[in-house]
């Protein structure tokens, strides 16, 4: 048996497609359930094995049926749904597993390719990060190469042909993609929306235990990022609002669900800021902004009555909004009655040595002001700790808090402080979010990262409005000025310790965090305003969707000449060997020495040699032994091995050729 | 069915009525122009198109800009996909082409032979042609034949109007084809069937020396072998002693020979006996025998030579038997 090793290799066209399958699957293998990793991986050995060992049998119809329903069922019961990116995914993956089992003629095998395809479309819905950009391109690279041996069995292209191939076409097409890219109209909406994945939330929560928050503190990851245009501000007045808790039952802290009072009027005064935030994918509704925001940025974002930015839709995909902030914002009416009520309310069985204390303190206090500083003196000088690792709370957290540990993190201190604040009647509430921010010199913009969450108070002052009350700030003034990182050395990872300690680590990291942000900005989030700026800054006064379309159209037609023209021009070219190229570098080297004494079309090496040696005989004399021996090495006659050697030799002379003096 | 089939078949033919018309005859050797190159989709094409409709929606929808920037890579692939297959295909030489005969009901053949028409090999060149297919793997400098096995059901010359050169290389998401009409006919023989025994033979001095051509009776002398010599009459004891391969020849005078005559058949239908007579020279020309043909119309002298075979076989394809009573 002669041919046994070709027998026994997979054909070109189904090896592609188990790569471009497998590939697609490799995209999503972090967030399928694993029975949706293993059975792609076990379909493609078992057809691997199928092609290459005639004992290996693919599946009866009937199993392949049997198969696909437990999938299905697989599914249901892993997603409760077959709506939806996720399971939709598992879905696609499940049944191009099986297709894999029966892919026969040539219909099956784009059939798969289109699965592949699909797969990454959505990877793509799924993710769109700087980091995962090019295995998609990969993939659909692997895809185009598919094709090829898909269409044209018989051929028996090498690979390295079919990547050529196919890398020129794309390569071809890739300014078409950048054009369309820029210009073809985006959607200033969405039609219909994905069904919410269900994926894990990250980052604050709606309630806060104490301890809460310091499990944020381990995480680096970002939770935001912010470009401001214009001022920035200082960094004790960088307060980034999130959810804001008033239901307090002695340990925890809720958002309460139902009631609301009349929001109050404000007059916006002090320093303004114009920003940007690009939020990352929390998968809540609520967003960030400075304190204290104008309006909401965007028509489906809403402000509730205690100021919080909220968005009609979960967060699943990076959003990016533009506020507008003021640092001073009195308010011009009263709190509502009902609103003081809620503010104000304690559960009267719990935290009542602290309680009484508070009391006790605001019966020495002159006013409000005066019993805020009193309170705040006590956490200063009362032998209060900030640490990120305090010791477990009692059931009256408060009291536990207040006369037993006095340690703490953020949430703690603000828990105590509200909590004291409503025991004597002064309306407070705890608000959430982060506080601080790094500085990204490369990108100029700020971090937001999940460390930086943060916990402070607000307090109603009669006259004056909510007023923000750190208490934190009182027992650790650092935490403002500079990062949770460096006050407390255990905070974060190893790796961001790590990372902190090296100057050059640190410029990498920021580095790096600048590039996914420009991504983000300028890829990932680029949409129909950015269009519209675009053709702003192109000339056209007033950008409408339909300019983008002639552009749009008047490129396409533009690349589709240009493509035929180029393909064109390289037709009749001869393809070069090694043997040539070294022809041209001596004949190019002779037109830049000889300005402009150049080989004629008509002539061969020897010729060009002797008109040479007549007009330039100082260039005849280097370049003439190399031209004779091309012409030996071209038509002259040698042994293989022989003509080899020589042609090392010879192209290794020609290179030195542009150091020639 | 049938109907749509008639309007699909009446089409396919004002169709090639009007690229017949727009491209004339063509003579060798053909060089492929780019105004002779037709180009469609093929159904992969088309659903490709269908999936990236698809992304386009979902990406613009979701304000996905990686899948809108894979959608339009796909785009533009898709579009120079367009253009390399008409390149593959454009500039093709079709450098000769010939017929080779064969029997009614089985398949005669057609040759070609395909030269790249410059230093960028062709890939993947199909050939169609009166339902018969072949392909080309390569087309590379040097050139390469593709041999079309091409049905001939009915004897006669059969008229090949025109054939087809197509491709879909690279990607399969296009197919460029063209027409080619050369004047190429096919011989089709007589389908070699009947059961009747070889005609005796005859003595060529009773029939005179019309039908006789050399002899086959007495030993005359020797020649060199020419093409065509019935291995029988070689003397290979000549040639076991190296000498050059010789033949006998006979002066002819009292040979036997056979007359595969038309006339002889009377109870078969003419068809019929062409298909006998065919079976005769076959049968004739294995045996090593002489024989001689009589056709309404046409007669051929005895002779065993394989070019007296083609003779035969070729006047029992073109023979008009709607001359004989």
């Amino acid at each position: 048996m002669p041919d046994r090793t070709s027998q026994l290799k997979i054909p070109a066209a189904t090896a592609w497609l188990l790569a471009s399958f497998t590939g697609g699957v490799a995209l999503h293998a972090d967030r399928l359930p694993l029975l949706f990793v293993l059975v792609p991986i076990i379909t493609c050995l078992w057809r691997g094995l199928a092609e290459t060992r005639p004992d290996v049998r693919l599946p009866a119809a009937w199993l392949r049926g049997v198969l696909a329903l437990t999938l299905l069922g697989a599914v249901l019961v892993q997603y409760r749904t077959v709506n939806g990116l996720g399971p939709g995914t598992a879905l696609l993956v499940s049944m191009g597993a099986i297709k894999l089992l029966e892919t026969r003629n040539r219909r099956d095998r784009y059939i798969m390719i289109a699965v592949a395809l699909f797969l990454m479309l959505s990877a793509c819905l799924d993710r769109q990060s700087m980091l995962r950009a090019p295995l998609y391109l990969l993939l659909t690279w692997v895809c185009c190469i598919t094709f090829v041996y898909v269409a044209n069995p018989e051929v028996r292209l090498p690979a390295s042909e079919a990547v050529r191939i196919t890398g020129r076409a794309l390569a071809m097409s890739l300014p078409l993609a950048v054009l369309l890219f820029i210009f073809f109209p985006r959607m200033p909406g969405q039609l219909w929306a994905l069904p919410s994945q269900g994926s894990a939330k990250t980052g604050l929560d709606e309630q806060m235990t104490p301890g809460g928050i310091s499990a944020l503190s381990e995480s680096s990851e970002p939770a935001f990022r912010v470009r401001f245009f214009g001022a920035t501000p200082p960094p004790q007045q960088r307060y980034w609002r999130g959810p804001v808790l008033h239901n307090f039952d002695g340990y925890s802290w809720r958002r309460d669900r139902g009631q609301s009072y009349r929001p109050n009027k404000l007059s916006y005064g002090g320093n303004a800021y114009h920003y940007r935030i690009t939020l990352e994918p929390h998968q809540r509704n609520w967003l960030f902004g400075l304190e204290t925001p104008q309006s909401p940025p965007s028509p489906n974002t809403f402000m509730t009555y205690d100021l919080q930015l909220m968005a009609l839709q979960p967060v699943t995909q990076t959003m990016s909004y533009e506020l507008r902030s003021y640092s001073a914002t009195p308010a011009t009416d009263e709190l509502t009655q009902l609103g003081r009520q809620i503010e104000t309310a304690l559960p009267t069985d719990r935290n009542l040595r602290s309680n009484a204390l508070a009391r006790r303190l605001r019966s020495e206090a002159a006013d409000t002001e005066d019993f805020v500083r009193r309170v705040l003196a006590l956490f200063r000088d009362g032998g209060f700790e900030y640490t990120m690792t305090p010791e477990l709370l009692e059931r009256d957290s408060v009291d536990d808090f207040v006369f037993k540990t006095r340690a703490g993190f953020c949430g703690h201190f603000a828990s105590a402080f509200v909590s004291m604040m409503r025991a004597a009647g002064v309306p407070a509430r705890v608000v959430t979010g982060y506080q601080g921010g790094e500085w990204n010199p490369i990108g100029s913009y700020f971090v937001v990262r999940q460390s930086d969450a943060h916990a402070w108070a607000e307090i109603w002052i009669d006259g004056a409005g909510w007023r923000r009350v750190d208490p934190t700030a009182v027992v650790s003034p650092e935490r403002l000025t500079r990062g949770l990182l460096d006050i407390l050395p255990d905070a974060g990872s190893r790796a961001e310790r790590l990372a902190r300690g090296f100057a050059f680590l640190q410029t990498m990291r920021q580095g790096w965090d600048a590039a996914n942000n420009w991504f983000t900005e300028n890829v990932a989030d680029f949409n129909i305003r950015a269009q519209l700026s675009i053709l702003r800054r192109l000339g056209f006064d007033a950008p409408q969707l339909r300019q983008l379309g002639w552009i749009a159209a008047a490129g396409l037609a533009a690349w589709a000449a240009a493509t035929l023209l180029w393909l064109a021009q390289r037709g009749p070219q001869q393809p070069i060997d090694a043997l040539g190229k070294g022809y041209q570098r001596i004949c190019r080297w002779v037109v830049r020495r000889g300005r402009g004494l150049g080989r004629a079309p008509h002539e061969g090496p020897t010729d060009f040699a002797a008109r040479l040696q007549l007009e330039r005989p100082d260039i005849a004399a280097r370049v003439t032994p190399l031209l004779i021996e091309y012409a030996q090495l071209r038509y002259g006659r040698a042994t293989d091995g022989e003509r080899q050697e020589r042609t090392r030799r010879w192209l290794n002379e020609v290179r030195w050729l542009r150091f020639a003096a | 069915m049938q109907a749509w089939r008639r309007i699909r078949e009446a089409w396919r033919q004002r169709g090639a009525a009007w690229v017949r018309r727009r491209q004339g005859e063509d003579t060798l050797p053909v060089d492929i122009q780019r105004r002779r190159v037709y180009i469609l989709p093929t159904r992969a094409g088309l659903g490709l198109a269908v999936l990236l409709l698809f992304m386009l929606i979902a990406g613009l929808n979701y304000g996905n800009n990686l899948a809108l920037l894979a959608t339009f890579l796909l785009m533009g692939f898709t579009l120079v996909g367009m253009n390399l297959c008409h390149r593959n295909l454009q500039g093709l030489r079709i450098v000769a082409a010939a017929t080779r005969p064969g029997f009614a009901g089985a398949q005669g053949q057609l040759d070609l032979t395909l030269e790249p028409g410059g230093p960028r090999s062709r890939f993947a060149i199909q050939l169609a042609c009166a339902q018969a297919h072949a392909l080309a793997p390569r087309v590379d400098v040097g050139g390469s034949r593709v041999e079309l096995a091409i049905p001939t059901p009915k004897r006669g010359l059969q008229n090949l109007e025109r054939f087809e050169i197509a491709t879909t290389f690279p990607f399969g998401l296009f197919r460029a084809w063209t027409w080619v009409h050369l004047p190429l006919e096919i011989t089709v023989y007589p389908l070699a069937q009947g059961s009747r025994p070889l005609p005796a033979g005859r003595d060529s001095r009773e029939q005179g020396s019309a039908l006789s051509g050399p002899g086959n009776d007495e030993w005359s002398g020797m020649r060199p072998f020419r093409d065509g010599d019935s291995p029988r009459r070689v003397i290979w004891k000549a040639y076991a002693r190296e000498q050059p391969l010789l033949v006998k020849e006979y002066s002819g005078a009292a040979t036997n020979w056979l007359l595969l005559d038309f006339a002889d058949l009377p109870e078969l239908d003419p068809e019929s006996r062409l298909q006998q007579i065919c079976r005769w020279v076959l049968d004739a020309g294995n045996s090593g025998a002489r024989y001689a043909l009589a056709l309404p119309g046409r007669r051929l002298p005895a002779d065993a030579s394989a070019a007296h075979r083609e003779r035969c076989l070729r006047e029992l394809a073109l023979c008009q038997t709607g001359q004989v009573s």
